[in-house]
């Protein structure tokens, strides 16, 4: 029984893996956080929207303030969210749950694998499951691109401004969750069409 | 509500028609438009008539490509396409080539029409945007402005018309059936005369002539007409010019058509940039003159944002130059003694060219007869001194050049003009092209006419060989228009790195002087450049579509540089910045250059053989 689920998955996983990229529908979230520490650390914000077909949705787009962050400490440095604006924002239930609606057969893709750990974390806190079909880090692909190429990795060599900056795109201020998830979403396409010269990406090519 | 993402809303905010509207607008668009990444792969997916969608650009660049694969426009960040069949309906032709990779902002058909209907501004817009695609649309003419109109508009049809040998009495007692206060005399169909009932008081019943005598002794014979082609405009100058009131409105064929009189003008006029000259030309001192001579920068002012023909405030403004020197001549005869011979003032440039802006200089000389004597010389050395200063001080320039009356070597006989003209001609070096480009530009002003026209008959029969055409040419192309490799636009910068684009030197200039080469050329002996494109139409040296293009360059670049020598006072002179352009204007404008740089090209080819 648990072999017949286990193979499932797997085997779905792996037909997964051979759509190619536009038949995909996919979420990009980004998240803005207090800290690094999955175990202290709370979501400030959290936006995200969706690319359908290959284009990205702005329709799409939502953007949420969690308003029970219980110390903000020194991250407003960061992202600009103080406690006057909290006060504004939803609960982790109410995000949680239009996230889940979002993510519903849809591909999540976001800048570094440490977002994942976090909305897992909010999943449990909430007890509403995320479910998306697979994960796709912009990060990572960047990574396996510049190795493949032989460059060097610098420290700062795969910040997503660094990232955009490489493909020519236009320069965004950062670390507003909105904006980064345009800019994740717009470099996602952007290495899709660098990786693919002439032929069809498939999502393996992507994880 | 969806949430707009500030990178995106603020680029919206600053594109046209964007910038013009609430932001509201700009809120929707940036809250419903799809990011697209556009390469040379997936581009055949965009710009399908099955799925039309408004395209805007914002990073990234693409040629534009009509359906036989010419580069109809380069699109660069800030550029829309798409448009034309979203307006239409019509099917897509166009084609995308992708030169660098980019983000486009695609907005689909039904959010297009919202916007539509939401902001009158935006439709406007596109439907402009449309309109201009090349320039090629051909020049709408804006029947709001009454001194734009045509003659034929405004004159009340049917000519009311004797034939000489008519009595006085017939004449009388037609002009009371018609209810009209002049009438016209002819015969065949050809204007002899015309009588005007101011004529009835002071030439017949003043002084006791016989009513029963024929018409014509007491006619205006060969009086001042116009064509019904003309502008009103035109015809109110000459009204004034000559204090008349009636002036008959003649066909191609010189066959009258009915009278214009100046209170049907009068129920034209709403505004009155005309009654200035009318002043002027009634001016009795050099004070007075000066007075009214100020109130022309803000006149015009006022006048052109009325006008759409642009070439019409050129036209305004050689036309109250045209008015003071004529004025300043009259009032120095007054004071010093008639001349003691006849003699012809003329201007060259922009003023014969009938293209002054405000910043224009003068540009004139003096053409005197052959046998002036040296005594005869020193008189018109003191009337040109006096004219040109009193000129500067009513606001236009001395030239820099010298090239003015008042220079010794601006004053000659036909003999020493002409004279000069053949050594520019025959020794073709850059400096004499300089002063062909100034010096073929002419037009008569005050003085003898009959002078005047002899000596450009005789102009008109020196010979000009290809060397001097080729020269020409060649110095052309030795002036070139700012843009970049790629169609960027490219900046100038000044002493205090002001980025500008001069929009004269680099645009405007360049059309004048082709439109000369090809005048010259045809033998077409007329200044104004709009004019000499008319004229080349029936000629075969210019395509029809080459002249319209140039035509519709000529008439952007001069409305443009007009409206922005209006609003900026600190930049060079003739220069805009192309920061205060909005993106349709930057477009506009680099299309407009990429045509004036293929007119020179193929100038180059026909007349230097391409040999540069």
């Amino acid at each position: 029984m648990f072999v017949k689920r286990w193979w499932q998955k797997v085997y779905k996983q792996f037909q997964l893996k051979q759509y190619e990229f536009e038949a995909l529908n996919y979420l990009v979230v980004d998240i803005e956080l207090t800290g690094l520490d999955v175990k202290q650390s709370e979501i400030v914000s959290i936006a995200w929207l969706a690319i359908e077909a290959g284009r990205i949705d702005l329709h799409s787009a939502q953007y949420h303030v969690h308003k029970d962050v219980k110390a903000l400490e020194q991250s407003p440095i960061y992202h600009g969210i103080d406690e006057s604006m909290l006060k504004d924002g939803a609960s982790l239930e109410h995000i949680m749950c239009n996230l889940s609606q979002a993510l519903d057969k849809k591909v999540l893709v976001c800048h570094s694998a440490l977002d994942w750990p976090f909305i897992k974390q909010a999943s449990a806190m909430t007890s509403i499951s995320v479910e998306p079909l697979c994960m796709v880090d912009t990060m990572a692909i960047e990574k396996k691109r510049l190795l493949s190429c032989g460059q060097p990795i610098a420290g700062d060599s795969l910040t997503l401004a660094s990232c955009r900056k490489r493909y020519q795109l236009p320069d965004y201020q950062t670390h507003h969750a909105l904006t980064d998830a345009l800019a994740t979403a717009e470099l996602l396409l952007a290495q899709v069409n660098a990786m693919n010269a002439g032929k069809r990406i498939k999502l393996a090519d992507l994880m | 509500m969806t949430p707009e993402i500030a990178e995106v809303k603020q680029f919206v905010i600053k594109q046209m028609p964007f910038s013009q509207l609430p932001e509201a607008a700009s809120h929707f668009f940036a809250t419903h438009l799809e990011v697209v990444y556009l390469t040379q792969q997936n581009q055949h997916q965009w710009l399908r008539s099955t799925h039309l969608f408004l395209y805007l650009v914002r990073s990234g660049s693409y040629d534009l490509l009509s359906a036989s694969g010419e580069v109809i426009t380069r699109l660069a960040e800030g550029d829309y396409f798409g448009y034309p069949s979203l307006l239409t309906g019509e099917a897509i032709k166009n084609q995308l080539s992708v030169t660098t990779p980019g983000l486009v902002y695609v907005l689909t058909q039904s959010n297009f029409d919202f916007l539509r209907r939401e902001y009158k501004l935006f439709e406007q817009h596109f439907v402009k945007a449309h309109a201009n695609r090349l320039l090629s649309s051909h020049y709408k003419q804006n029947r709001d402005n009454w001194s734009e109109q045509k003659i034929s508009d405004v004159m009340s049809r049917g000519a009311v018309a004797l034939t000489p040998d008519a009595t006085i009495v017939d004449a009388a007692k037609t002009m009371s059936q018609y209810g009209v206060s002049s009438i016209i005399v002819s015969e065949n169909e050809q204007l002899l005369g015309v009588v005007t009932d101011r004529d009835l008081r002071n030439r017949v019943l003043a002084q006791e002539r016989d009513p029963h005598a024929p018409l014509s002794s007491i006619m205006t014979q060969s009086p001042k007409y116009v064509f019904e082609h003309n502008r009103v405009f035109s015809a109110l100058h000459l009204m004034l010019k000559h204090n008349i009131h009636h002036l008959p409105v003649l066909n191609e064929h010189h066959v009258p058509l009915g009278m214009l009189t100046s209170t049907d003008l009068l129920r034209q006029q709403k505004s009155d940039p005309v009654q200035l000259i009318g002043n002027i030309y009634k001016a009795q001192s050099v004070a007075q003159l000066k007075l009214l001579a100020a109130e022309i920068p803000l006149l015009l002012k006022s006048f052109a944002y009325n006008v759409e023909d642009t070439s019409l405030i050129g036209k305004l403004l050689s036309g109250l130059s045209d008015a003071l020197t004529a004025r300043l001549i009259a009032i120095y005869q007054q004071q010093n003694g008639q001349a003691p011979c006849v003699f012809s003032w003329i201007c060259f440039g922009s003023q014969a060219r009938e293209e002054q802006t405000l910043h224009s200089d003068q540009d004139n000389g003096l053409l005197l007869p052959n046998e002036v004597t040296q005594e005869q010389r020193t008189y018109f050395a003191h009337m040109s001194e006096f004219v040109c200063e009193q000129l500067a001080l009513c606001g236009i320039k001395r030239c820099p050049g010298n090239i003015m009356a008042s220079n010794e070597a601006c004053r000659g006989t036909a003999e020493q003009w002409l004279a000069r003209f053949e050594n520019w001609i025959y020794a073709p070096t850059p400096k004499a092209m300089l002063n062909c480009k100034i010096y073929f530009d002419l037009r008569f002003i005050e003085g003898s006419s009959a002078l005047y026209g002899e000596f450009t008959s005789k102009l008109a029969k020196l010979k000009k060989d290809d060397l001097f055409f080729a020269a020409m040419a060649t110095d052309i192309n030795t002036n070139s228009v700012p843009l970049g490799l790629f169609q960027q636009l490219k900046l100038e910068k000044d002493q205090q790195h002001h980025k500008f684009l001069d929009l004269k030197r680099r645009g405007v200039v360049i059309i004048n002087d082709l439109v000369r080469l090809y005048a010259l050329k045809a033998q077409i002996y007329k200044a104004n450049t709009l004019e000499r494109l008319e004229a080349l139409l029936s000629c075969d040296l210019l395509s029809k579509n080459d002249v319209y293009d140039l035509k519709d360059c000529w008439r952007y670049l001069t409305q443009l540089r007009l409206n922005h020598q209006l609003e900026h006072d600190h930049l060079p002179e003739n220069c805009i910045n192309p920061a205060d352009l909005t993106s349709l204007e930057k477009h506009q404008l680099k299309e407009a250059f990429y045509l004036i740089k293929q007119a020179q090209q193929a100038c180059a080819f026909k007349f230097a053989r391409g040999s540069l």
